[in-house]
């Protein structure tokens, strides 16, 4: 293999901090189903460490970093704190501008969902093809909508980040949102075409300029000092960051004014309405960046408690497979990690289950799974109650 | 042409195992070190799937005269699944079947590859578990507790590893495959089974195990005790076995590991303490309250501070998370740490501690202790940072040190982490030539040629046929 000059530019203390334990390895989707040191987060810190010792990769070191999830599930395992996930980040961003690691058709996917008119168009385009039947249904592509009626604000207590893809495909999840946030008693209003997306999947594939200026754009779509809700996981883990990503006060103070959805409606159970008896039994799947990163999963289980029984799969919130773009571009991978995903709900036993980030709720209905966002199951409870 | 002098090996085990025969350079490096600080140099890694492939490639080493290497999971403390004098790697990780639960008979038959608390989470909802619970139980395998006979904190009242194996598959190191022990409560002829258990990998390479079933107590309580002063907790777990009760469980732990350990779990363990006992009492409901009320007032005789009972089972689980992540935690510490595991009569416990502490001192270095008090198991951790200038010699020297004080106290070499590498050159400070002889003549029985794990456990010149190279890799004292 041809070996290739590289600077991963990982601080040393980082890279020393993980001591090899190997605890991390069974909370690792790909050791998980691999079982292979390479796969596991151990390896990968001690493949970065050969990187920066000899100064050269190969097509092999790519590969074994492009394996990775980032579900960032070993941060949880890690007794040391070893904080893997911007190692990971940094690794993908130094291979995206040294190396040829994401070639033009990826990084032209990427580009796309960052432009709210381009990506509109192609997926009109995709709902058009899906009606007249020839999208394969193995993409596991949902149904797209034709058209696209508009969201309607109700005030200004809060925002409703909307995202690029979620908004696209799945704008009626936000329309359940904002109807479970109105039933407290706020208004809802929405962003301008400047936060057409977070970056989180920018980050991931080591396009931090784009995601940099992502954040920028972003950050000039929500003014004032209210509440940034967000009901996507993925994206209100990135949200989150903008102060780490782009180390500015202003940054600082934007991530502050973050919340997952259900965090925010966690402190105000007492304002939704009730409803007469709590109504079966819901398995609840956690996604990485809600778990791992925001630490904020145990929300979900105190908003959905108040309607059904939540309940929890016993799997350690093992990934799903989805992570972003990963299930597009290792389908193998993504699908045997979602086979073990797919066991602990059945173990769970409940008739429907529920996921607050819109990847795993994609990833898991390609599958067959019965799965819908916390606060759709909520608004069609409220709804039928009403 | 291939010119690589591992072609042909390779191209035989390819026919075998496809692309699970690798020799990239990247992956070998994954491969060439396991949870010690050991580090040597792997070559080729075979990641087979079946008992008929182990097989096959330690018939290709032969072949080719080359020696092989069996790991599980690798986190060992001392260095046995790190690869030296060049051997084939054979990485059983993927042999990760539960092939057959009988609870009649409590016995599981599982692959080597299967992780220990994947088993017992397995069989948890069945009323049983497998009760070896290595800190690393999370990660560690079944093979690698065969390989090591290793403990865990569960281990004083339930028996290590050796006692809940009744059978083994092996592939011999001449290529044969047989079943050492059978499932009978009293099998004849010599217990090979047993000499197989704790081999670390030098008699031949474990594919199936049947392993015994434990069955889950009816009743649990844990209690957390605090000392303001280590010895007097030390004296505590002396006293509670004099007291003729013994725990499920004894742990202990000092002030440097609660602090560390706190700042992972929160699981309120009390960070002002100089030392915390972990003890958990099993049984019968009637028998568990009166162990507590013994532990209570053995406790109080020596100074305890405060008495917390886990409430239920997600406060137990907390603070065993604690117990159990405690090595990892180290790093917060210092980036590089040093495990020791010797093995102390529980009445010298406050002595060699205090020398622990004194040696550490002495050679400017963190100890950090965390450890199996009831079979008066230390865990002594050295913390430094190997980017300090010299700090390695130091840190050898303090530890031979510690199994200086521990044997000198009338303990052992190793609890349960194994001789390996780590401990090979100071099993003459414990056996004699005549012993070790003695230890070679058996290992030969199995392997004549020395073709599995060479250079482990014996050091070199105890045997005839170390004819592999004496490469010692970087890091390793001897």
């Amino acid at each position: 293999m041809k070996k290739v000059e590289i600077n991963l530019g990982i601080p040393h203390d980082d890279l020393v901090s993980c001591v090899s334990c190997g605890l991390c390895l069974p909370h690792c989707p790909t050791y998980r189903v691999t079982q292979e040191e390479s796969a596991s987060p151990r390896g990968r810190i001690a493949l970065m460490k050969h990187a920066e010792s000899t100064g050269f990769i190969d097509e092999e070191f790519v590969e074994f970093m492009d394996a990775c999830i980032q579900c960032r599930g070993c941060e949880t395992a890690c007794p040391a704190g070893v904080e893997f996930g911007s190692m990971m980040e940094t690794t993908r961003e130094a291979l995206a501008t040294q190396t040829s690691y994401q070639p033009w058709w990826r990084r032209l996917g990427y580009g796309i969902l960052g432009r709210p008119t381009v990506l509109a168009f192609v997926s009109r385009v995709l709902a058009l093809l899906q009606w007249i039947k020839v999208v394969p249904k193995k993409l596991g592509l949902p149904r797209i909508p034709v058209i696209q009626r508009p969201l309607v604000a109700s005030g200004t207590d809060v925002w409703l980040f909307t995202g690029c893809i979620m908004d696209a495909w799945m704008r009626d999840t936000h329309r359940a949102v904002q109807r479970v946030v109105e039933a407290t008693g706020a208004g809802v209003q929405f962003p301008n075409k400047a936060a057409a997306c977070c970056g989180a999947l920018h980050v991931h594939a080591g396009l931090g300029e784009d995601a940099r200026l992502l954040a920028e754009r972003t950050m000039t779509a929500f003014p004032g000092d209210a509440p940034i809700l967000v009901d996507s996981a993925g994206c209100g883990a990135q949200l989150k960051e903008y102060g780490h990503l782009l180390g500015t006060e202003l940054a600082e103070k934007f991530s502050t004014r973050v919340f997952d959805v259900h965090e925010w409606l966690a402190e105000r159970l007492d304002e939704l309405p009730e409803i007469q008896e709590a109504s079966g039994r819901v398995a609840v799947q956690d996604p990485c960046h809600l778990r791992h990163v925001q630490k904020s999963h145990h929300a979900v289980y105190q908003v959905l408690g108040r309607y059904v029984e939540p309940v929890g799969l016993d799997d350690e919130g093992l990934c799903c497979g989805a992570g972003g773009a990963y299930s597009a571009f290792h389908q193998e991978t993504a699908s045997q990690v979602r086979d073990r995903k797919i066991e602990s709900i059945r173990r769970a036993g409940a008739p429907e289950v529920a996921s607050a980030n819109p990847g795993c709720l994609l990833h898991l209905r390609a599958a067959g799974v019965e799965v819908r966002h916390p606060l759709e199951i909520i608004d069609s409870i409220m709804t039928k109650g009403g | 042409m291939q010119t690589s002098p591992h072609a042909n090996i390779l191209d035989d085990l390819r026919t075998v195992l496809g692309d699970r025969a690798r020799d990239g350079d990247f992956e070998l490096g994954l491969y060439g070190k396991d949870g010690s600080v050991l580090q040597g140099q792997a070559s080729i890694v075979c990641l087979p799937v079946a008992t008929a492939e182990v097989r096959q490639i330690v018939e290709i080493c032969r072949k080719h005269d080359r020696p092989f290497l069996a790991r599980g999971s690798g986190t060992g403390l001392a260095g046995g699944a790190v690869p030296v004098g060049d051997p084939v790697i054979i990485a059983t990780a993927k042999m990760n079947q539960i092939i057959e639960v009988d609870l009649e008979n409590r016995i599981a038959w599982v692959e080597p590859g299967v992780l220990n608390l994947d088993l017992t989470k397995e069989l948890t909802p069945r009323g049983f578990h497998f009760a070896p619970d290595p800190s690393s139980q999370q990660v560690c395998s079944i093979g690698g507790n065969v390989a090591n006979n290793s403990g865990g904190p569960h281990c004083l009242a339930y028996g290590v590893t050796s006692a809940h194996v009744a059978a083994i598959e092996v592939v011999l190191p001449d290529g044969s495959v047989t079943v050492l022990g059978d499932l009978s409560a009293e099998p004849p002829g010599y217990d090979l089974r047993g000499l197989f258990v704790g081999s670390e990998g030098t008699m031949g390479v474990a594919t199936k195990v049947a392993v015994r079933l434990t069955p889950n107590p009816p009743a649990i309580r844990t209690l957390l005790l605090d000392f303001p002063d280590v010895r007097d907790g030390a004296a505590t777990v002396s006293a509670i076995i004099a007291a003729g009760l013994i725990p499920a469980a004894l742990e202990m732990m000092d002030k440097r590991a609660i602090e560390i350990v706190e700042a992972f779990v929160n699981a309120g363990y009390p960070t002002e303490a100089d030392a915390v006992l972990l003890v958990e009492l099993d049984g019968l409901p009637g028998g568990v309250e009166h162990g507590v009320e013994v532990v209570r007032s053995v406790a109080e005789r020596h100074q305890v501070g405060n008495i917390r009972i886990a409430a239920d089972n997600e406060e137990r689980e907390l603070l065993w998370k604690g117990r159990k992540n405690a090595f990892g935690a180290v790093a917060r510490i210092k980036p590089d740490y040093y495990l020791h595991d010797t093995v102390v009569p529980r009445g010298k416990l406050v002595e060699v501690l205090d020398k622990v502490y004194k040696i550490a001192d002495a050679y400017d270095l963190i100890a950090v202790n965390v450890f199996h008090a009831g079979d008066g198991n230390l865990h002594p951790i050295l913390a430094y940072d190997s980017g300090e200038k010299g700090v390695l010699e130091r840190v050898h020297a303090a530890g031979r040190a510690i199994i200086t004080a521990s044997i000198e106290a009338g303990g052992v070499l190793s609890g349960e982490h194994g001789i390996g590498l780590e401990k090979r050159d100071y099993m003459g400070m414990l056996f004699s030539a005549h012993d070790m002889a003695t230890q070679d003549m058996v290992r030969e029985a199995f392997d004549p040629q020395g073709f599995a794990n060479p250079l482990k456990v014996l050091p070199s010149g105890s045997r005839c046929s170390d004819s592999f190279g004496q490469h010692v890799p970087d890091g390793a004292w001897v």
